[in-house]
């Protein structure tokens, strides 16, 4: 069940996505951790960092908003405590790295590129600093001097994880190319607030949480988007937004997915990535498909 | 063992108004109070955590009010029924041989049942009090039971009489931060079990962290890996 991402190998179609599998190791108890395609690591920065004051959690209709703040361990420890646990345990696992100025992602690259780690994830969903806070993933020329300057210190597989919350993917798809990228992966949480009002004794009580929203319900978008990434780029795209079943499997290749991430549904279900590989693979083995690729190449045929 | 597993219904019973016992057949060896199970309730996205009342040759037994569809799916198991749960997860509370006070909240009393019975079990004299907001929302098996009322009203004079060497708590954090002042003000040390909306209930998604202070540092911990169950000391409130 095997594919390549450009030259990266992963073990099968999918990737547990950033945020909802920590540094891996620590789902050691619940799942089979080293037969998952690939990890996308916790957001790491330069330095660690503490994340957000206040609620950071908010669940929805379908779905769940988070206001994490990219609490993190700092990439010098993720290398000395986490890589070499990773290699011993035998998990692949894709770098998601954070933040806030193209120096910041330039080093975070080279420092990569120096330990050896095969693949990068650049969430570019921070805000630019330099650019007022705008966030990187929002305007195209920022975007593509980010990923230009990663990629000239960067020789391993370099994904790019675009951000929904724009006018038009496809402008953000096409410098991503541009620049050099190997992969985009699609698509990054939505921007939501949730709110939730009681009224107890009288006297009115407000909870406010607005952060990224995912889960179930950004299915539609994610697919949305994927297929308007697709209509510009040859790139490989790694879909994801809702993804809990073979038959989101489906939908994301019918829209030019090539390989997927599970985020949301491994807090309904910690072992979803083995059950979603196992289960592509029975399929594919039972119903009579060569292998991924011939899967895939039917799905895209369906008129 | 992979701590995901599906036990079957024993029984489900209704203890007081909306809120119900819940028995699970399960593989699980062992468990201790404070520590908490995760249970799936399609359709919502997140599990729901429940602290452990209860642990007896596999069996699980656990409380829970209704508050809305994660809790109203449980409620319509029958007996027999899988359940899909993730547990006994995060760190219980460290039970130490000293005469303790147990301080539960509405349902903040299941943990507190359990630790009654760890208690007993070592020959640890102990006292619970529990507070509940009405007659009909009583869930027996304490010491004291405070209805209507404030539980921390009734502390100095239970502290007085029984004269506690240690404090354990669990409810909401509005009555976990009184129950800290007051254990401050008679110079007791305090275990408090705390709770917060969990994501992915291990400790990965940092989304239920408060402050603590540990080696003289402010630092995060998270409810759900690093707790529940916190020394009252250590917590820096909001």
């Amino acid at each position: 069940m095997g594919i390549k991402i450009a030259n990266f190998e992963i073990k099968n179609p999918i990737i547990a996505a950033s945020g909802t599998f920590g540094y891996a190791d620590e789902y050691e108890d619940f799942c089979d951790v080293s037969k998952i395609g690939a990890i996308a690591t916790k957001g790491i920065t330069l330095e660690p960092r503490a994340g957000n004051e206040g609620d950071r959690i908010f669940e929805t209709n379908s779905g769940m908003i988070n206001r994490i703040g990219l609490e993190n361990i700092g990439i010098e420890r993720f290398i000395d405590e986490k890589i070499p646990i990773l290699k011993k345990k035998n998990i692949t696992y894709i770098l998601n790295a954070a933040g806030s100025t193209i120096e910041d992602y330039s080093k975070l690259a080279t420092i990569a590129n120096k330990n050896g780690i095969e693949a990068i994830e650049l969430n570019v969903s921070c805000p630019n600093v330099k650019s007022g806070c705008l966030e990187f993933g929002v305007d195209s020329n920022s975007l593509y001097e980010l990923v230009l300057s990663v990629r000239k210190n960067y020789d391993g597989c370099l994904i790019v994880k675009l951000t929904p919350n724009v006018t038009s993917i496809e402008n953000l798809a096409l410098a991503v190319q541009k620049a050099g990228a190997d992969a985009i992966s699609a698509i990054n949480t939505l921007k939501g607030l949730g709110i939730k009002i009681d009224f107890i004794n009288g006297k009115f009580y407000k909870k406010e949480v607005q952060g990224g929203l995912s889960g179930k319900c950004i299915k539609p978008v994610a697919l949305s988007m994927v297929k308007r990434i697709r209509s510009v780029t040859t790139l490989p795209i790694i879909g994801m937004g809702g993804i809990s079943c073979l038959n989101d499997l489906f939908e994301f290749i019918s829209v030019g997915a090539d390989a997927f991430e599970v985020g949301t549904h491994n807090f309904t279900q910690c072992d979803a990535c083995n059950i979603l590989a196992d289960n592509l693979e029975k399929f594919i083995k039972t119903k009579g498909f060569k292998d991924f690729e011939d899967l895939k190449e039917k799905i895209k045929e369906i008129k | 063992m992979k701590k995901i597993q599906k036990g079957s219904i024993k029984n489900i019973e209704k203890i007081a108004k909306d809120t119900f016992a819940l028995e699970i057949n399960s593989n699980v060896m062992q468990a201790c109070s404070g520590q908490f199970i995760s249970i799936l309730c399609p359709p919502k996205t997140l599990r729901r955590p429940f602290s452990i009342k209860g642990f007896k040759d596999g069996v699980l037994e656990v409380f829970f009010k209704l508050k809305g569809d994660g809790t109203n799916y449980i409620k319509a198991l029958q007996i027999g029924d899988s359940i899909d749960f993730m547990g006994p997860l995060g760190q219980g509370f460290k039970i130490q041989n000293k005469k303790s006070l147990l301080i539960g909240a509405g349902i903040g009393i299941a943990p507190m049942l359990f630790l009654k019975d760890e208690l007993n079990k070592k020959g640890v004299e102990n006292f619970l009090i529990t507070g509940f907001k009405a007659q009909d929302e009583v869930i027996e098996g304490s010491d004291k039971t405070v209805i209507g009322g404030s539980v921390i009203d009734f502390l100095p004079e239970v502290i007085e009489k029984f004269k506690p060497e240690i404090i354990y708590s669990c409810g909401p954090e509005i009555v976990l931060k009184l129950v800290t002042r007051v254990a401050q003000k008679y110079n007791l040390e305090a275990q408090i079990a705390m709770e917060k909306v969990f994501a992915c209930q291990v400790g990965v998604c940092r989304g239920c962290v408060i402050k603590i202070l540990k080696d003289g540092k402010i630092q995060n911990a998270t409810i759900c890996h690093d707790g529940p169950v916190f020394d009252a000391k250590a917590v820096v409130w909001e």
